[in-house]
């Protein structure tokens, strides 16, 4: 049996899709792109650039296609769905990277600790309603205690024995000692992100104490008078330093020299305001006085003004 | 700069969310700016581009005194106020007719920017032929040795892949591939070289649609048609990237352990898929040591029997 035939005519197939050139196609599946080193042939180009063109783009598709059908695929009703493989191309981002979530105090405990987190479900089955009902929010179960019609009483209980409001009491304290503790974490992760410089915390302190002396001697008798509250600490005032009496030598030396060359060096003289002019004559006090305190432009309008007048009336 | 906002609501949250940075980014979306002058010519290109670029562009259609090489202020405003990333701004003027100006923002800050003169334009209606669906991913073909080796021509492919390729996706349907956008390079001058802007070779960027015909084999074989918008650019002034920027701008994500696992972002040695479609590892198990080879106990190499007696008097 002859199969050269057969041979030839996939060999054919197989040829209707291949593209052969110098330096093969680079093509990058994930951003669907075809990139040809290959230098433009001036020759064919200046013949018919259109066909050219076309030529070229079909090469290019061609290679593209047979990469993107050589991938993994899975079908779909639309058909064929190729899994791409990761961009070869680096195109620059158009914002940058997402900073990751500073972690919780717990977080961190648990992190150092190798505790790993077990995630809660939102809702939990009822038996009694059978039905799913959320943990917490709306018809929450921790507020189960809250709602139910019958509750055990001790039998040493108060008269104003009151389960629901104790346990709705209890609720809310949990509630405030969460969001207390949501408050710390991000202070801390506020805290964190800048390094430098004292923390919020100490330099609100600051502020407080400076706020609070300041405030202590702003009375008429500069807090002399005023009542001591309890607890009040005692108004520290800046205390003066004097230098020592004896210093080393060198230091001494230095401080006389540094003295003897103030000494020495002329007294820089301040910038002197430059008048006006060079003359006696200062303008801008004429000025006023002529005006009569109007200044230069009413002066220019009355004097132009009465030129004006005096030529009518020589007329 | 816009003052930072703390979303009052879950609905405000979200909107801010989704504009702020993420892991794997969207596609950029496209401002497409008129300046003072731009002819009927400039319109209907920008139109096109537009077209081709759909959903993810917005047209400001009014007139704007813009100047993005001499102030690049108004185009970071726009970024920040329509959460873009990219602007196509076109000019017509007597020394720079039918002039667009492609420019890439990170960070809400300019990042670079292209400038190209747009000749032998010819319109997707002049060709009645059919045309893609709005919102089908292109392929990208470039062909030239020169967006390997020139700077200027490299940006350029950059410039054109994030525009209409830019987004990075992880698998796609094979049969809704329909169109292609091919960019060449007109024969390289001799005397080209990193710097001289007059002797630019053209850009040729054409545009087809493509049928996948069956060729007998998994791969099709593919026929273009001309689609339109059909141009030639010409390369002028650019903006080169800030080098820090840059950089910040090429940061990837670091990928998770399960997405190594499935061969995202890395290269996977020592696997491959053979031509049943099976995947076929190859492990590397060391070299042998032939000391420590454990053979099977002869009775004949256990050493002589006086020894072995004495031993066992011994016990």
């Amino acid at each position: 049996m002859d199969v050269s035939e057969i041979l030839a005519a996939q060999a054919e197939k197989q040829k209707s899709t291949a593209v052969e050139r110098e330096i093969p196609l680079e093509a990058d599946t994930g951003l669907l792109t075809v990139t040809d080193l290959n230098p433009t042939d001036p020759e064919s180009y200046n013949e018919g650039l259109e066909a050219y063109l076309q030529s070229n783009a079909r090469d290019g598709v061609q290679a593209l296609l047979n990469a993107l059908f050589a991938l993994p695929s899975t079908q779909s009703p639309d058909g064929p769905v190729a899994k791409l493989l990761p961009p070869i191309t680096q195109l620059p981002r158009a914002k940058p990277l997402p900073k990751p979530k500073p972690l919780t105090k717990w977080e961190k405990f648990a992190k150092e600790k190798g505790i790993s987190h077990r995630k809660k479900e939102k809702a939990v089955w009822d038996e009694e309603k059978q039905e799913w009902i959320n943990r917490w929010g709306w018809k929450g179960k921790n507020k189960e205690f809250e709602e139910q019609w019958l509750t055990e009483v001790p039998t040493n209980a108060d008269i104003d024995h009151d389960p629901s409001k104790i346990a709705k009491a209890e609720r809310r304290i949990r509630v405030a000692k969460n969001e207390r503790h949501m408050t710390q974490n991000i202070a801390r992760a506020q805290g964190e992100s800048t390094v430098a410089g004292p923390s919020s915390r100490e330099q609100r302190k600051n502020e407080i104490n400076r706020t609070l002396a300041t405030s202590r001697v702003s009375t008429a008798s500069m807090g002399r008078f005023d009542k001591v509250l309890e607890g009040e600490k005692k108004l520290k005032g800046v205390k003066r330093k004097f230098e020592p009496a004896e210093v080393p030598v060198e230091r001494e030396k230095a401080a006389n020299l540094a003295l003897i060359q103030k000494m020495e060096k002329e007294p820089r003289q301040k910038k002197v305001k430059k008048a006006a002019g060079d003359d006696i004559l200062n303008v801008r006090k004429a000025i006023r006085a002529t005006s009569r305190g109007k200044g230069s432009v009413a002066l220019a309008k009355s004097s132009g003004g009465g030129k004006a007048k005096a030529l009518d009336r020589h007329k | 700069m816009l003052r930072t906002v703390k979303p009052k609501n879950a609905r405000s949250k979200r909107a801010l969310e989704a504009r702020g940075p993420k892991e794997v980014e969207d596609p950029r979306t496209v401002i497409f700016v008129k300046g003072t002058q731009t002819g009927e010519r400039l319109n209907v290109i920008m139109q096109e581009l537009m077209a081709l670029k759909r959903p993810y562009s917005i047209s400001f259609s009014k007139k704007n005194l813009i100047r993005p090489f001499e102030d690049h202020s108004s185009l970071e405003f726009w970024a920040l106020k329509n959460d873009a990333s990219m602007f196509v701004v076109g000019q017509n003027s007597k020394k720079r007719p039918d002039n667009l100006i492609f420019a890439r923002i990170f960070d809400n800050r300019l990042l670079d920017m292209c400038e190209v003169g747009v000749e032998n334009f010819v319109s997707m209606k002049e060709l009645k032929t059919p045309k893609s669906t709005p919102g089908h991913k292109p392929l990208m073909h470039f062909s030239s040795e020169l967006f390997d080796s020139h700077p200027r021509y490299a940006q350029l492919k950059t410039m054109l892949m994030d525009m209409f390729n830019g987004q990075v996706i992880d698998s796609i349907c094979l049969s809704g591939l329909e169109h292609v956008i091919s960019v060449t390079v007109a024969p390289t001058p001799p005397d080209l070289n990193l710097v001289s802007s007059t002797s630019f070779p053209r850009v040729h960027v054409r545009t087809y649609t493509f049928k996948m015909l069956s060729s007998g084999v998994k791969t099709p074989r593919a026929e273009l048609t001309p689609m339109g918008p059909h141009f030639d650019l010409v390369l002028k002034r650019d903006r080169e990237a800030d080098e820090d920027m840059m950089k910040a701008a090429l940061k990837r994500p670091k990928i998770a352990k399960k997405d190594v696992e499935n061969g995202l972002g890395k290269k996977r040695k020592n696997f491959e898929v053979d031509e049943m479609g099976d995947l076929r590892g190859r492990v590397h198990v060391g070299r042998q040591s032939l000391d420590k080879l454990q053979r099977k106990k002869v009775k004949a190499l256990r050493g002589n029997d006086d020894e072995r007696a004495h031993k066992r008097a011994k016990a």
